[in-house]
């Protein structure tokens, strides 16, 4: 479509940083199977609550509850 | 765009669009070299789940041309920045960015920046505010923006919890976020044993310093999946959703440490109240206004109070209070005011400072309850400059002179030891007299069972 990604022109990202994000991800990839794993033991043995993990949880309540809220303003 | 509009200071950075400001109304102007990512976002459905959700800041595209397209936001009644939130506002404000950064990529876009200030308190939640930062996202692309969350988010709400809340205030001196290898120079040496502290903070500020004098050609050909972009975004969202500051006090039983009677507590809630009601005041600017227990007793229409106060504590369980309640017209606000946040970036115009922007919401009215002994005995502002302070916020103003006295009046006195004879002028008809330059004394009345009392006054015509 002709269209070069504007982010080039921003801001310069680090390479570093950028470099960095491989490691950084391997190591967040274990420390979430390991969480993960650690909670499904804890699980079979009755010892967690509900497991939270909010990045995916979108909150549509405050419309929900308040219907009416827009068509008062 | 029209001729009357003029481009903010604030908006310089992005070729995407800019933000002018048309008469009182904001408005965000998209440029041609981002219409495809626009038109791609509009298609995909992208904008209204978020709008929903209250995640991003609404808008209506207004006029569309080869040149620009315009676009009208809700508009944002007063803007707080990074250093004027409290740890919990903070934490919301890191974890939406990373909730946005997730909801993007399922969609195939990606956040292309994760400052700070692109994120504000509006209708009692955090709400992202820039439109134009969603970009497309490349195949196997790292996160562009990565370095950036860690420098406005991650690292301010680490050396947070290690050194207390005072550590956001650093962002004041920082508009670029607090470099990786001064947050990494802060950090206990224990924190190399955190997989995720040594990962974000340590090596990401071993290996800038490693390849600065690199330039970028390079990192075209730096691949990262999709899953382990996903798998970062999700690690450093749980790991800021269990951060907290260490220094969290017992706090919630000040009102018992004043010397308040429950009449003389409800008296001048009710006095407040009434006050408020009489004079139609919707826009209320709280100074020195604790948790918010005020601002919340006046129950008529109020638009929004915004509570400022110096107690990192006090902000925390008023945005407590707010976060819970899910009220809408309440505005905690980190605040000192004997140094209030100043204008900071680019000519001293791309921030404003918080006076600034306190005028231009311009509150109807101005509480200042129990706050006038400290900044004449603690900080030594004579009444006179206190009265042209609080004349410049508001015409009308509701303050609480504790007279001599006082108990807590007594006690700040009692510190000045030998100087006490310093402060011999903190008297009621000083206070009057002083105040009188600036406004005119409506009403006065004693708080019952207290050496406190209440004024109502207006500004001079």
């Amino acid at each position: 479509m002709g269209y070069f990604s504007m982010m080039f022109l921003y801001f310069d990202p680090g390479l570093g940083a950028m470099l960095v994000q491989a490691i950084v991800a391997a190591a967040a990839g274990i420390v979430l199977f390991s969480k993960n794993f650690m909670y499904k033991v804890k699980s079979f043995f009755g010892l967690t609550k509900s497991q939270k993990d909010g990045i995916d949880t979108i909150d549509f309540e405050q419309d929900e509850k308040h219907p009416n809220e827009e068509q008062g303003s | 765009m029209k001729s009357k509009a003029h481009r903010h200071q604030a908006s310089f950075r992005d070729p995407s669009g800019y933000i002018v400001q048309d008469g009182s109304v904001v408005k965000r102007v998209i440029n041609p070299i981002y219409f495809p990512v626009y038109d791609a976002l509009c298609e995909a459905d992208f904008f209204s789940p978020l709008f929903k959700a209250k995640m991003l800041i609404p808008h209506i595209e207004q006029e569309r041309s080869e040149e620009a397209i315009v676009l009208l936001p809700d508009q944002i009644d007063l803007m707080t920045y990074p250093y004027e939130w409290s740890f919990e506002q903070y934490k919301q404000a890191a974890l939406l960015t990373l909730k946005l950064q997730n909801f993007a990529l399922d969609r195939d876009f990606s956040l292309k920046d994760a400052s700070a200030y692109n994120v504000t308190f509006h209708r009692g939640k955090a709400v992202f505010i820039d439109t134009l930062s969603f970009d497309f996202y490349q195949k196997d692309s790292p996160w562009r923006a990565y370095k950036q969350f860690i420098t406005h988010f991650f690292g301010p709400l680490v050396l947070a919890h290690f050194h207390g809340a005072e550590a956001l205030k650093m962002m004041q001196t920082h508009i670029d976020g607090i470099p990786v290898a001064l947050i990494a120079s802060m950090l206990p040496k224990r924190t190399k044993l955190s997989p995720t502290l040594y990962t974000n903070i340590h090596l990401m500020a071993k290996m800038e310093a490693k390849h600065k004098d690199e330039y970028t050609p390079k990192s075209r050909s730096i691949k990262l999946s999709k899953q382990s972009l996903r798998n970062l975004l999700r690690s450093l969202y749980n790991y800021i959703d269990q951060l907290e500051l260490k220094q969290q006090t017992e706090w919630g039983d000040y009102y018992n440490k004043t010397n308040y009677q429950p009449e003389s507590f409800n008296f001048k809630k009710e006095q407040i109240q009434k006050w408020i009601a009489q004079n139609g005041a919707r826009k209320i600017l709280d100074v020195g206004g604790n948790d918010g227990t005020f601002a919340r007793a006046i129950n008529s229409d109020i638009a929004l109070a915004v509570v400022a106060d110096v107690d990192h504590n006090a902000v925390a369980l008023n945005y407590a209070q707010v976060k819970a309640n899910k009220e809408d017209n309440m505005l905690p606000l980190w605040f000192d005011v004997t140094q209030p946040s100043p204008a900071i970036g680019w000519a001293n115009l791309e921030r404003a400072s918080i006076l600034n922007r306190l005028s231009a919401w311009a509150p109807e009215a101005v509480l200042a309850l129990a706050v006038i002994h400290h900044m004449t005995l603690s900080s030594n502002i004579p009444f006179v400059d206190s009265a042209r302070f609080f004349a410049g916020l508001s015409p009308l103003l509701i303050i609480e002179f504790p007279k001599r006295n006082d108990s807590w009046v007594d006690s700040l006195l009692q510190r000045k030891r030998e100087f006490i004879n310093h402060f011999d002028h903190y008297h009621q008809e000083n206070f009057e007299k002083a105040f009188e330059q600036y406004f005119k004394i409506l009403e006065r009345v004693n708080i019952p069972d207290s050496d406190r009392i209440l004024y109502l006054m207006h500004t001079q015509e």
